[in-house]
């Protein structure tokens, strides 16, 4: 397995506990990268050019997670020149006029990873129609594609490779500054290593990401330990503890988690989300969103104090209205903010929450 | 009919559930309508507009703030405008104001820098 998910050592052996960090971060690193969505593709009957070959315009992929749309067209125009499109009425199309939508109506960002545009669009169809939620067999993303009259001022952005990239390697850049306040280490990549990050993400090639990725992308480490409770920070001894060996390029050591939570039909909020509470416990995705979405994650009450006949108090339980869904996967409520903005993130750095309804 | 619903009361996941979160998803669907004070800092040769300082509607997408700097600057759709966050970032078009000045604000406001040259890209 590649070794791009590494910790960085300060020096000498990375001890037996830090092994199993290293082959955790890879695996869910891999999980993510490779993780893909069925999308189906029909061209808008209305806008076939002549002659074309009717009951074949409809074209399926199987798209990687963390690709563009803008990088699935030219197979898609392959596709349709070769076996739909008359070669003669197709002759006048021009890709930079094609755009997306889904059959609800919805126009598909070019700059949305593939991944979170499925992702929301699967949890807004749940929330809004009567059925009851799908089975485990995925539903394809079903789009209409348009080839001409783009509504530029929704879609915001050409469908130029060109102009994604550009949107692409912005991402990157508001992800580094959200982290470190400052974009220096996205920025100090070499010309080659910037263009290499794209290529990885268009060639999908998981080593050629990382190759760079791993370069601006914090590392792994643990949480510091957090405080025995009572204990106030003073009472800790000072020079036997994590700071001596605490990675200041860790996961755990930035201001804020650059993380953007999707509601069903919007808004997308974007929060500060900083890795360690006051406390120095590790923020949690509970933490995160009883604190900044607490009408669908109401935070849970304290247990009471223990009785006589009840020793071991449990808090009392919360109504689940919602749940959390992080590249396609539903993610349990402990999963640590810092673990997952180095581990479960989008190719461009940000991690997307998207939030759905409990029925 | 709610009277003849029996009521369990270990039942944390009942019909008033999903309700209560369509209710709560309409309450996070409202719109700030707080301002946001964003400062236009001109970059390179970029020309310096008389009035810097704007207060733009929080909710506003950062593509709204483009087009409004267009209108400003009076420049067509087709010359060349590149903007940033404090000389760092160019932000999604669809990232929100409100959200941008949360993650970058300075001193109460937020530094949009705009040239008429790719500077930071």
């Amino acid at each position: 397995m590649s070794n791009y998910g590494t910790t960085r050592q300060p020096g000498g052996g990375a001890p037996a506990k830090d092994k199993t960090t290293d082959y955790h971060t890879a695996l869910f690193r891999r999980l993510s990268w490779e993780g893909t969505v069925p999308i189906e593709i029909r061209v808008d009957p209305k806008e076939l050019p002549a002659n074309s070959d009717r009951g074949l315009e409809c074209y399926y992929i199987q798209a990687p997670r963390v690709s563009y749309l803008p990088l699935l067209l030219p197979e898609i125009r392959r596709f349709l020149m070769d076996v739909v499109f008359d070669e003669a009425a197709a002759s006048g199309l021009k890709e930079e006029d094609w755009w997306f939508e889904t059959e609800e109506g919805t126009i598909t960002k070019w700059h949305w990873p593939i991944g979170l545009i499925f992702d929301n669009h699967t949890i807004s169809l749940s929330v809004r129609s009567s059925a009851p939620v799908a089975s485990s067999q995925a539903q394809p993303l079903r789009l209409i594609l348009h080839l001409a009259s783009p509504p530029t001022e929704k879609l915001m952005l050409q469908p130029s490779q060109e102009a994604c990239k550009q949107a692409f390697m912005g991402q990157l850049k508001e992800a580094d500054f959200i982290r470190w306040g400052s974009t220096k280490r996205v920025t100090g990549l070499r010309k080659l290593e910037q263009d290499g990050i794209w290529e990885g993400i268009r060639e999908h090639n998981f080593d050629d990401y990382w190759r760079v990725a791993s370069k601006v992308t914090p590392s792994a480490t643990l949480p510091p330990p957090a405080p025995a409770p009572g204990a106030s920070a003073h009472a800790r001894p000072p020079s036997t503890d994590a700071p001596s060996t605490f990675d200041r390029d860790g996961a755990y050591s930035v201001r804020s988690i650059p993380v953007r939570v999707y509601l069903p039909d919007g808004p997308i909020l974007q929060e500060f989300a900083p890795p360690l509470l006051e406390d120095g416990s590790p923020n949690t995705l509970n933490s995160f969103l009883s604190t900044h979405l607490p009408l669908l994650f109401p935070p849970r009450p304290p247990a009471p104090p223990p009785s006589r006949s009840k020793p071991n108090p449990q808090p009392p339980s919360v109504p689940q209205l919602a749940y959390v869904m992080i590249q396609g996967v539903v993610s349990p409520s402990e999963a640590e903010m810092g673990w997952l903005g180095v581990c479960m993130a989008g190719a461009d750095g940000w991690l997307s929450i998207c939030v759905g309804i409990n029925r | 009919m709610r009277g003849l619903r029996l009521e369990a009361s270990s039942d944390t996941n009942g019909l008033n559930s999903f309700e209560d979160a369509l209710k709560a998803l309409d309450n996070y669907k409202k719109k700030d309508p707080s301002k946001v004070v964003v400062r236009f800092k001109a970059v390179g040769n970029a020309p310096i507009m008389k009035q810097n300082f704007y207060k733009i509607t929080s909710s506003n997408r950062f593509q709204a703030v483009i087009q409004f700097l267009r209108k400003e600057l009076g420049w067509q759709a087709g010359e060349p405008l590149f903007t940033y966050i404090n000389l760092s970032f160019s932000p999604a078009p669809d990232d929100t104001v409100a959200n941008l000045f949360k993650a970058c604000g300075t001193d109460g406001h937020l530094i949009v820098n705009y040239s008429t040259t790719q500077a930071w890209g």
